[in-house]
């Protein structure tokens, strides 16, 4: 295990954390609050530990899959845990693992609370809240990649580590382009949805917030009622542009490309919207009978179904009090989850694809048994090494959740709660049902449970292996005992 | 703030490159090309491969027929500046190279090793529109007759067409250069310039001061005929190969034993494929061709490796021609060339202190990346040759002067140079000028540099 890259690369993970934390500290100075400088003082103290570890650039750059994996689970840990301290030193959330719940919630783009009532929050730490939404999206290494020039090709490890999706394809030869293209569409795009709103008539700060929120497809609200309080205008372009936001950013490469014909190609993004339309249609007629006119309807079923979907998990009515059968359809929802490539969480629209088509496949050779036939997306066939990961994928992503059922199950809260307070941090998404529902919130949970949660979140945000990986044996010992044996060796 | 900083080695804009093939020499071309930070695309049919290579370097991969216009398409060719084919078929390559420049406005450059092939590669290349057709056996074989010619070198390269060489040697420990300083050793000879000097795993750029040791590694550049004169002068004894036992009767067999019947030099190859053998008999009516295991101590005995004056393994396998070395060395004083297609355990090869060694896939390589470097560079400045040398700590580039610059027209002493370059020589019109401080460089020359530098591109590099 190479050390050095390690440490490397984690100092300046925390330099670009502390300078991150600009946002808050002029929003805290324009409000004039006071929580300002506890972000001063967490910022600089970051930046100046990160350039500190930083400041050498290691002789050996080489990076395999292992320190990948391992950089990736360790930066996602240590920025929540950095993420957290101002909470705490503002008083605004005095308990540490309630707040590091809150701060990677806000990184992996979960966007569950313990907050009772948001509004109390000052506004720096709310938009310090929401704008780790944004940076989780796309993701704190990609962003690495796309400002620092680093040398070394072996780069691609720290992005298949951190991108979500089966398969992680470069745009252009070089990843640092590759990555400072995904992150100017996705620049882009945030701008976009920014002024939309503004000319929408929502106030500047609830613009921001709500825009970092649905590019992250994260979901925290500044309000008590998320997007329940905004007009239908707002709670339109909010929705369109979440759904947007779980699209596959390949996409909009092949369109900005020029090269319309590979967007429309793609069957992941095809079946992404066939979801959605079936899904809004169905719940639509489902809950018509509860709203006054049609439009109302169509929007809530639209907006619940494509913040579900992306995982963004605004909410803009309370979906708990819905007809079982809409609320069955959103659960699923929650397991399948956005495009691979895009800033969304779940099991992935390209991984279920693929797995419906080898079930398929399967049921056909009971059929034909000699049959040959290989499995295609996007009309290229798909690598057996592709449908194996994705076979190992859906098992560990099995057992994950059901351990993690069963450990929050140890408090006793009822079966629905459970379940779903486990499916809506695993799969990223926010809210669940009954306890943890859309107008309740995480706050009444054991901290055992958000320990739990916690770590359902960040392995449901990294796809799992990073994760796992940090935990084994082998890469405990390589961490945590590499030094003393150089040292004996010396 | 340290965190947004650009350290771009160049500000010269990257190259959009495609190879098709990865293979030994692509990847050789990967690792060379993209560390001097060019985009490269690879493709390749075997997926495998191609996800190992873009594991290691930072390069995007695509598996498929290289040929194919959709997929040369999809990897960008409207926007690339140079296709380089190396896949195993001569055939691809040239169908590689040929689409991508009538599709695309790129240059192409394509590997060709087949000998039926040998005499029309110039036809091939310009009739094709290609710009470059590359024969590493072919070159492999004649910088082995190069350094056959002039046995008591290590390593012999060719400049200005042929018109000088750099000659590599090693200082013994008898030697009367040990001890001397470089401006007491040039008193005693002429003609020729000492480059570099490689002690202790660091490569020197050598000044008039410098003392020579035992166990120095010397480099010099002399001019074509002048080389046997200048290794003598030095008190290197050298000798004249009259006859050669190539082991392998391979495609760089075949060129080197050409080469070496036109120079009078008579050549015995033993090759264990018999069918192999009645093609080679046919194609060299004068080399004698015996059907044999070459690795048969008792077969070489009998065919008088003792008595050989050169020993060339050609065979296909690295670690037959190392050991085949190693055991020449100790049954005879045949001066040895030997051939390793793979650069892998390049320190283990290093300490086996097996003599003179050609790698044909860096020779390839070599050629390719200078034409590369120099479209990037700029149009009126180009590289002619490229070599290099001491493990790539070194660079011997030989510029032609396309235009006038800062760096033509002045006396050499007036120009501020860079540390650890040097002059090497000035080819005017075929005539080798070994620099002194009054000589200036004109438009037209080509100039030799030698520099531990890496990565120039134009003649205006070397100045501070």
């Amino acid at each position: 295990m190479n050390q050095s890259i390690i440490k490397y690369v984690i100092g300046k993970v925390m330099t670009i954390v502390g300078a991150l934390m600009l946002l808050p500290i002029v929003t805290g100075i324009i409000y004039q609050e006071k929580e300002a400088f506890a972000y001063v003082i967490v910022g600089a103290a970051s930046f100046l530990a990160g350039q500190l570890l930083s400041r050498k650039k290691p002789k050996n750059t080489m990076f395999y899959l292992k320190e990948g994996c391992v950089v990736t689970a360790l930066t996602w840990i240590l920025i929540s845990i950095i993420g957290a301290i101002p909470f705490v030193l503002t008083g605004e959330i005095p308990n540490f693992i309630d707040a590091m719940f809150e701060t990677s919630s806000g990184f992996t783009t979960t966007g569950s609370s313990i907050l009772k009532n948001v509004e109390a929050l000052s506004h720096t730490s709310l938009i310090w809240r929401s704008f780790t939404h944004w940076v989780g999206g796309m993701g704190v290494l990609v962003f690495l990649l796309a400002v620092i020039p680093m040398s070394g090709g072996s780069n691609i490890n720290l992005m298949k580590a951190e991108s979500p999706g089966p398969s992680v394809g470069k745009l252009a030869p070089k990843i640092r382009n590759s990555a400072s293209i995904l992150y100017k569409i996705y620049l882009g795009m945030t701008v976009l949805e920014i002024v939309l709103l503004l000319i929408a008539k929502m106030p500047l700060f609830d613009t921001l917030c709500i825009s970092f929120g649905s590019a992250g497809t994260g979901g925290f609200g500044v309000r008590n009622d998320s997007c329940g309080s905004y007009t239908g205008l707002q709670q339109w372009i909010t929705g369109i542009f979440c759904a947007l936001f779980g699209v596959n950013f390949n996409f909009y490469y092949y369109i900005l490309d020029r090269e319309p014909k590979k967007s429309f190609k793609m069957e992941e993004v095809r079946t992404y919207f066939c979801i959605i339309f079936a899904s809004t249609f169905l719940i639509f007629f489902n809950i018509l009978p509860r709203f006054n006119t049609v439009e109302s309807a169509l929007r809530a079923s639209f907006f619940q179904v494509s913040s579900i979907i992306t995982t963004t998990g605004f909410s803009s009515v309370d979906f708990n009090l819905w007809p079982s059968f809409s609320k069955v359809i959103l659960v699923a929802l929650m397991f399948v989850g956005a495009c691979a490539g895009s800033t969304g969480g779940g099991y992935k629209v390209s991984r279920l694809v693929i797995a419906i088509k080898t079930v398929i496949k399967e049921a056909n050779s009971y059929i034909h048994p000699k049959s040959v036939k290989k499995i295609k997306m996007d009309g290229e066939c798909v690598e057996h090494d592709v449908l194996r990961s994705i076979n190992v994928y859906t098992i560990t992503y099995l057992v994950i959740f059901v351990v993690s059922v069963l450990l929050v199950s140890i408090e006793g809260k009822d079966l629905v709660t459970t379940f779903t307070a486990v499916a809506a941090t695993y799969n990223n998404i926010g809210p669940g049902l009954a306890a943890v529902g859309p107008s309740a919130n995480f706050a009444d949970l054991s901290y055992f449970s958000k320990i739990v949660l916690i770590f359902d979140m960040l392995s449901g945000r990294l796809e799992l292996f990073p994760m796992l990986i940090l935990f084994h044996p082998a890469v405990l010992k390589d961490v945590f005992l590499k030094k003393k044996a150089l040292k004996a060796t010396k | 703030m340290g965190i947004f900083s650009k350290d771009d080695p160049s500000e010269v804009k990257p190259l959009n490159i495609i190879i098709v093939g990865c293979g030994k020499v692509g990847r050789t071309l990967i690792a060379q090309l993209s560390k001097e930070g060019n985009d490269i695309t690879i493709i390749d049919e075997n997926a495998q491969k191609i996800s190992d290579v873009t594991n290691e370097y930072d390069i995007m991969g695509i598996v498929g027929n290289g040929a194919s216009y959709s997929l040369q398409k999809e990897a960008g060719i409207d926007d690339t500046d140079l296709l380089i084919a190396v896949t195993d078929s001569d055939e691809l390559n040239l169908l590689c190279c040929t689409i991508a420049t009538r599709i695309g406005k790129c240059s192409a450059i394509a590997r060709v090793r087949n000998p039926e092939y040998s005499t029309e590669l110039n036809y091939l290349r310009d009739r094709l529109g290609l710009a470059m057709i590359i024969n590493p056996e072919m070159e492999a074989a004649l910088e082995v007759a190069r350094i056959l010619y002039l046995p008591s070198a290590l390593e012999v390269n060719s400049f200005a067409h042929g018109e000088a060489q750099m000659i590599k040697f090693k200082v013994d420990e008898s030697s009367k250069l040990v001890g001397k300083a470089i401006y007491s050793v040039a008193k005693e000879t002429k003609n020729l310039l000492f480059t570099t000097v490689f002690r202790d795993g660091q490569a020197i750029i050598p000044n008039g001061n410098f003392v020579f040791a035992a166990g120095d590694m010397v480099s010099f550049v002399t001019s074509r005929h002048y080389g046997k004169n200048a290794l003598q002068s030095l008190g290197i004894p050298t000798f004249h190969v009259r006859d050669c036992m190539i082991i392998g009767g391979g495609k760089a067999a075949y060129y080197l034993a050409q080469q070496l019947i036109g120079e009078n030099i008579s050549v015995k190859i033993i090759e264990r494929d018999e069918e192999r053998c009645e093609q080679l008999s046919e194609l060299l009516p004068n080399a004698i061709i015996i059907n044999g295991d070459g690795t048969d101590a008792e077969l070489l005995k009998e065919e008088g490796i003792e008595t050989a004056d050169a020993f060339v393994p050609l065979t296909g396998i690295d670690e037959e021609n190392i050991l085949l070395t190693l055991h020449a060395k100790q049954v005879s004083k045949a001066k040895i060339v030997t051939k390793i297609n793979r650069f892998a355990f390049q320190d283990v090869i290093n300490n086996l202190d097996l003599g003179s060694i050609v790698y044909p896939r860096i020779i390839t390589s070599e050629a390719i990346i200078a034409y590369a470097r120099a479209k990037r560079a700029s149009m009126d400045s180009n590289i002619e040759t490229l070599y290099h040398m001491y493990d790539d700590k070194v660079e011997a580039i030989e510029f032609r002067i396309g235009k006038p610059s800062p760096a033509t027209g002045t006396p050499l002493k007036n120009l501020r140079l860079r540390g650890h370059v040097m002059v090497s020589f000035i080819n005017r019109n075929g005539r080798i000028i070994f620099p002194t401080g009054e000589d200036t460089i004109e438009v037209g020359d080509t100039v030799m540099i030698v520099t531990t530098h890496t990565g120039f591109s134009d003649i205006v590099d070397i100045l501070a």
